[in-house]
């Protein structure tokens, strides 16, 4: 056997002596410390990892879908979307197309008007790639030929606890009359016919007329600002956008990411935070594995200098303690994430987190699990490297016989 | 001289020991030199404070002389790096100190098989010789027992099974019997007479204990630090 292996062997055996014969308490005391720092190392992060999934989702859901085709440069509007949507619609995974008019305009309400972005849709086609045609919380989604009907959101409706409320109509209910001017100039009065909430502050902001309105309004036909196309995975966009290029579609052509500047945003402002409490996170841990080797290597003072007398090498009584602090910092992870698993996450998912960009619940992301974990064990085992180190350093009669 | 020879272990020359404690100095051991012969079953006597134990440390490499020089089993001692010195330990020295300095999270077994383990021997050898070593002392049948669960003499025996594991060149005891009941003490220099007398075991021994002188081969006596001329 050679001499490293022989080390190995000692120092995990004398580790696993004081571990399995040690002081039981201190141990399951130090694995709990161990189990809450990486608790709280996770739990930031599976926030924030939620928050970023939710607002992913919404976007998809409420505002982009999932690629988004817009006119090329220079132009305003895609001429003839139907044209466009025939060249992709076969396409394998693609599930769905939605052509709409997106226009400004200022919506008012007897004192209170403000200026929102109102969407012309074909319902059917809609519904095809967006989930807001079943988030109506009052009155009905548009139908194919209504004119003069309009739906809004809630940050727009008011009366709803949206964090908009100041800039809001105050409060509408189906049946109101809006009144609404278009950015050309078109003035025209619609009847409220539904108000619908994505728990999404963003989404929450749109109008929807039909698309046969928006041409009366603007006075064109056959056009669209830009088409939402539906594939039936996420993260394959690239694949889609290539395709659709070689299929002969000349527009600008984008996945949603592209629009999810929102959640870039969100991510960057996240990440320093994140940081700050992963720091925090393994400072605790790693004083805690500290103190605990620390109080060890005091309390077997003695015995180790017995050891060392006996021969046994500085480096085996150093790697000792490592492996028992390595050790802490594992079980820690693993009751860690027994308790994310079985407390935390069920937990919100019953009762979830309100944000802006909806409900949020915790996501334990893989890439998060391994970082911290592996963050957690270096820390321990530099924290349980120093003190060890430091109590080498005494001379063996020191280490037996000093005070 | 043959200070040298073939049956010398030990061979010291002008060995001092001086401890600074601020502007004091206490010359511990002042200019020893002795031989200590392959087989021999010497002991260290003297008052306390006369040196005995630092003369020990000197000789098991667990301290470092502030003079002289010390020649073990033909090597010189003052040229070995401080790994080297931990495996000379390792490899030829057994150590029974005055408290029972075992494990208490190991069974007896386990304490006693450690330096082996150190030294390399797969798990089956160590059982093995730790058992041989645990028979030497009369204790097989505690083999599995904790410290906390044998008795101060016992836990001694413990810790002389594993000086004797490695098969040592020398081994050192300092006042081994100091905190022993007579009867476990008889024991423990009736166990060190035998292997002395069966196995040619090298023991160099502290004590105090003036009926202790009948038992062994030789005695060196140390006064203020120093050899007396009256041998034996
Ligand atoms: N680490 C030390 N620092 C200072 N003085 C010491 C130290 N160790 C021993 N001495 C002194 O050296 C002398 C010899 O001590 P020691 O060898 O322990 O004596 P013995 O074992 O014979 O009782 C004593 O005067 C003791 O006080
Ligand atoms: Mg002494």
């Amino acid at each position: 056997m050679t001499s490293t292996t022989t080390e190995l062997k000692v120092s995990a055996f004398l580790a696993y002596k004081f571990i399995a014969k040690g002081n039981r308490g201190t141990t399951l005391l130090t694995i709990l410390i161990m189990a809450l720092a990486f608790v709280n190392l996770m739990f930031t992060t599976s926030v924030f990892d939620g928050m970023g999934d939710a607002t992913e989702k919404q976007v998809i859901d409420t505002l982009y879908s999932n690629i988004v085709i817009e006119p090329a440069d220079e132009e305003i509007y895609i001429k003839n979307p139907d044209s466009v949507v025939k060249k992709i619609i076969n396409v394998p995974g693609v599930i769905g197309t939605s052509a709409q008019y997106v226009t400004g305009a200022t919506i008012a309400y007897e004192e209170q008007s403000g200026a929102w972005s109102i969407r012309a849709v074909d319902p059917a086609d809609e519904r095809t790639v967006s989930l807001i045609p079943d988030m109506m919380i009052e009155g009905e989604y548009l139908g194919k030929y209504d004119t003069r009907e309009i739906i809004i959101g809630t940050e727009i409706a008011g009366g709803h606890g949206g964090s908009l409320e100041h800039t809001s109509l105050g409060g509408v209910v189906v049946g109101d009359t809006l009144k609404v001017t278009f950015t050309n100039g078109v003035r025209r009065e619609y009847r409220l016919k539904g108000i619908f909430d994505t728990n999404f502050i963003q989404a929450n902001q749109l109008a929807y007329v039909t698309e046969k309105e928006m041409e009366s309004v603007l006075g064109i036909q056959d056009m669209a600002s830009q088409i939402l196309v539906k594939t039936d995975t996420k993260g394959e966009e690239d694949r889609f956008l290539t395709q659709f290029v070689e299929l002969g579609v000349h527009e600008d052509i984008k996945p949603w990411t592209v629009y999810a500047g929102i959640v870039a945003t969100l991510t960057q402002s996240f990440d320093a935070l994140n940081a700050l409490t992963g720091a925090i996170g393994f400072f605790v841990a790693g004083v805690t594995i500290f103190i605990v080797i620390y109080v060890s290597t005091v309390s077997k003072r003695r015995q180790m200098g017995i050891l060392r007398a006996i021969g046994i090498k500085e480096s085996i009584i150093i790697r000792s303690y490592i492996f028992q602090a390595a050790f802490f910092a594992v079980c820690g992870c693993i009751a860690g994430l027994v308790i994310m698993f079985a407390i935390l996450v069920p937990y919100f998912i019953k009762h979830p987190m309100v944000f802006p960009m909806g409900d949020v619940t915790l996501l334990i992301e893989q890439k998060a699990v391994i970082t911290r974990s592996a963050g957690l064990i270096i820390s321990a085992a530099i924290a349980g490297f120093l003190p060890s180190w430091r109590a080498v350093r005494e001379t063996i009669l020191d280490a037996i016989w000093g005070d | 001289m043959e200070r040298a020879g073939q049956d010398t272990i030990i061979a010291t020359r002008d060995l001092s020991r001086t401890y600074t404690m601020g502007k004091v100095q206490v010359q511990a051991l002042k200019n020893v030199t002795l031989d200590i012969r392959r087989g021999e079953f010497a002991a260290i006597m003297g008052k306390s404070g006369s040196g005995k134990s630092t003369l020990l440390h000197q000789l098991g490499l667990l301290d470092t002389p502030t003079e002289g020089e010390i020649t073990i089993d033909g090597v010189e001692i003052s040229g070995l790096s401080d790994s080297e010195s931990t495996r000379f330990r390792l490899e030829k020295f057994g150590y029974v100190f005055q408290e029972y300095a075992i494990l208490p999270e190991m069974t007896a077994l386990e304490n006693v098989y450690l330096p082996a383990m150190a030294l390399g021997l797969s798990q089956g050898e160590c059982i093995r010789k730790g058992m041989d070593a645990l028979e030497k002392v009369g204790l097989t049948e505690r083999a599995d027992h904790r410290p906390r669960e044998m008795s101060g003499g016992e836990q001694q025996r413990v810790a002389i099974a594993r000086a004797l594991i490695n098969k040592p060149k020398i081994l050192f005891a300092d006042e081994p019997t100091a905190n022993l009941d007579s009867a476990s003490s008889k024991q423990i220099l009736e166990l060190f007479r035998e292997l002395n007398r069966d196995t040619g075991q090298t023991i160099l021994m502290v004590t105090h204990e003036l009926e202790d002188a009948d038992l062994v081969d030789r005695v060196i006596w140390l006064a203020d630090g120093a050899v007396m001329d009256r041998e034996g």
